[in-house]
């Protein structure tokens, strides 16, 4: 079970994960745009056009322009998302070093990826709980809903759960490090792993836990609505494009 | 379930080239329909797998607004698509059924169908909050095709269809009729100017084809006056044309082979006139299926394509004009605005001709549909109708007094009335922009 877990689940669910969305993204991507459905008035040039889609990507325009509490929610909630895993690849490659690159020494770093960790966390499995009860709250919303929404919420809820106990089981000694365990062992195992030549999962029983429901939300994502990751694009830039111009420029047929 | 819509009978869908599929076929019909759809259209599957539900389209959409339906949530409209995609054309749905939210047919898909696709006015207006840009008139355009190409069509959709078919225009205007037609509209135009304003029809080798909406010879004379005055007043050398009298393009709204057919009919009949330039009148849907739809119903457009009202704000210095002392409010057409990038041509106009312009709440991009859009003008929709246009009613009702509402569309000239009885803003004059620049020049 452990060998399953630890060296077979995670290339599995990589591969889904990759495979599987870029299928899917691909797919969308192969089949044609018959009629412009470009939303006017759109941008009058390509860098306005970037820079309309970066306010989207990174703004959620369009979602403040609604519901502006849903706007913050969402927002806030992909943004500690994104925090959270740049913290993984960071505070697991430097052990918690990553604020030494600020002048911060050692102690100071690693009590400070702690508390960023903890923080980015508990605030995304917060506004995760929070998204979940306003699908509950609304009546329209609730009966629009699927298990598999929920599902989707549930996952990336236990997934973030299970890494704040994670943190939280280990706790810091005085200098600010993980006490018990050792992000070392972590780093050396998942180092292993990219390398293609996979070493022992550390048994942590938290670790075990948060590793495996991270595969598992990997396996789920490409079958799943989280496909908006790539599909938001696809789909706001068909909203983007540029519309026909007549009389249509000579050498240009479709 | 009973749907409100008058559908049409299985002779007059023969005479439209379709065949009628029987009940128990129909399932199987609409599948394979979808299929189609799926693969030929990028938006349909990308955004009916995108929608995250998150429901903020839900209060910006007047139909939800106005009926209070669940089926009129954009999200959930789409979600009569999503159910019967999911179950049939994704892994999730195929292993999970409803868990992963995939339903197949039941004894009501069909007719819900027919009923709430037929209840989204294909304004756009979710697409434009959407954190993605979901347009669930894309959802609404595909299902409504779909429908179409199982036999089931609204009676009022076909017999525009059939008109525009035979004469090239919705109205059916033959052209002996439309010749004597215009000829009583010169003499009522030179009885109002003392002068003579020609409307000329079919004139070789004009240089501008204007392309009016076909109601403005029976319902709107005021507003082909206006385009006749403003071609007149600039000198220009235009001509309507008795093959292509009609802006609107109701293929667009529920049969893409109808829609093909008349975009092609407008580049010919403009290849054949030897027209350089292409001035479409006032019509909402017709404006977006030109400018957005043109390149791919008849490839190549060798002339320039522009909006009457562009073509006039292009032109206001060279116009002479007085002031028309009115308070007027200006209500964006959602496939002006939202479909086909027309927002400050019509401002520009109207600051020129009135003395005072007033702005609704929301405006441009964010206004809110007539409740009449994407050819929703059945007499037996009435009921609904007056509850798709309760959004637009409150907007105008928070404006005060006015003396007239300025709605350059056609099928917003056809639903405004209405629903200003119905909501007791009787008084409202409701008419184009055309219609007042008319007024405003001085010839």
């Amino acid at each position: 079970m452990r060998f399953f877990l630890g060296n077979v689940l995670p290339y599995l669910a990589w591969a889904v994960f990759l495979l599987g969305l870029a299928w899917r993204t691909v797919t969308w991507l192969t089949r044609p745009v018959p009629m412009s459905l470009t939303l006017l008035p759109g941008p009058a040039d390509s860098s306005r056009r970037a820079a309309l889609m970066a306010l989207e990507l990174l703004g959620f325009r369009s979602l403040w322009r609604g519901d502006r509490v849903l706007a913050l929610t969402a927002w806030l909630m992909h943004l500690s998302l994104a925090v959270v895993l740049a913290g993984h690849v960071v505070g697991i490659a430097t052990l918690g070093g990553q604020f030494c690159w600020f002048g911060a020494d050692a102690a100071t770093s690693a009590a400070l990826s702690h508390w960023l960790g903890m923080t980015s966390g508990l605030l995304l499995a917060g506004l995760l709980a929070l998204l979940g009860l306003r699908r509950l709250s609304i009546a329209e919303l609730r009966r629009l809903s699927a298990p598999s929404d929920y599902l989707a919420l549930g996952l990336l809820l236990a997934a973030a759960g299970s890494g704040i106990a994670l943190r939280a089981a280990c706790g810091t000694d005085e200098l600010g490090n993980p006490s018990c365990t050792d992000l070392v062992q972590v780093r050396a195992y998942l180092a292993s792993l990219l390398v293609l030549r996979p070493g022992e999962m550390p048994g942590q029983p938290f670790f075990v836990l948060h590793f495996t429901l991270v595969n598992l939300l990997l396996m789920y994502f490409p079958f799943s609505k989280l496909v908006h990751l790539t599909g938001g694009v696809v789909s706001r830039v068909l909203t983007l494009r540029p519309c026909p111009v007549y009389p249509t420029p000579a050498g240009r047929s479709t | 379930m009973n749907v409100p819509l008058h559908l049409a009978k299985e002779q007059d869908v023969r005479a439209m080239g379709l065949e009628p599929v029987p009940g128990p076929e129909r399932p199987g019909k609409l599948l394979a329909g979808l299929t189609e759809v799926r693969d030929s259209m990028r938006s349909m599957s990308v955004m009916l797998e995108t929608c995250v539900k998150c429901g903020n389209c839900m209060r910006q959409c007047h139909s939800f607004l106005g009926t209070g339906d669940y089926y009129n949530f954009p999200a959930a409209r789409a979600d009569l698509m999503r159910k019967l995609y999911r179950r049939h054309f994704t892994l999730s749905g195929r292993f999970m059924g409803r868990l992963a939210g995939a339903e197949d047919f039941d004894h009501d898909t069909i007719d819900r169908w027919a009923t709430y696709f037929y209840q989204c006015n294909e304004c756009r207006r979710c697409a434009v909050f959407c954190p993605f840009g979901v347009d669930t008139a894309e959802i609404t355009i595909a299902a409504r095709h779909i429908l179409t190409s199982i036999g089931v069509v609204p009676k009022f959709m076909q017999a525009v269809a059939a008109n525009l078919r035979r004469t090239g225009n919705n109205m059916g205007i033959p052209k002996p009729a439309l010749v004597d037609s215009v000829e009583f509209l010169q003499d009522e135009l030179k009885e109002e100017t003392g002068r003579e304003v020609p409307i000329p029809v079919d004139k070789q080798g004009s240089k501008i084809l204007y392309v009016p909406s076909s109601a403005d010879f029976f319902t709107n004379v005021d507003t082909i006056f206006g385009a006749a005055k403003l071609f007149h007043a600039l000198g220009a050398d235009w001509t309507i044309s008795s093959s292509v009298l009609e802006a609107a393009n109701f293929g667009l709204l529920f049969h893409w082979p109808a829609m093909r057919e008349h975009n092609r009919r407008l580049k010919e009949t403009a290849r054949a006139l030897g027209a350089e330039m292409v001035v479409q009148g006032e019509c909402g849907h017709g404006w977006r299926a030109a400018r957005l739809g043109s390149q791919w119903a008849s490839g190549p457009i060798p002339f320039r394509l522009l909006h009457v009202l562009e073509y006039a704000a292009e032109n206001l210095a060279r116009l002479p004009l007085k002031r028309l002392e009115m308070r007027v409010a200006l209500h964006d057409p959602c496939n002006y605005v939202r479909g086909g990038g027309i927002v400050e041509p019509p401002r520009r106009i109207l600051r020129a001709i009135v003395e005072d312009l007033v702005e609704m709440t929301p405006n441009r991009e964010e206004n809110f549909c007539c409740g009449g859009g994407s050819g929703i003008l059945m007499d037996e929709m009435m009921d609904v109708r007056m509850k798709l246009g309760r959004c637009k009613a409150e907007q105008i009702r928070a404006l005060g007094r006015l003396d007239y509402l300025a709605a350059p569309c056609s099928i917003c000239k056809a639903q405004l009335p209405h629903v200003f009885k119905h909501y007791g803003l009787g008084d409202v004059a409701v008419g184009g922009i055309l219609d007042l620049l008319g007024k405003a020049i001085v010839l």
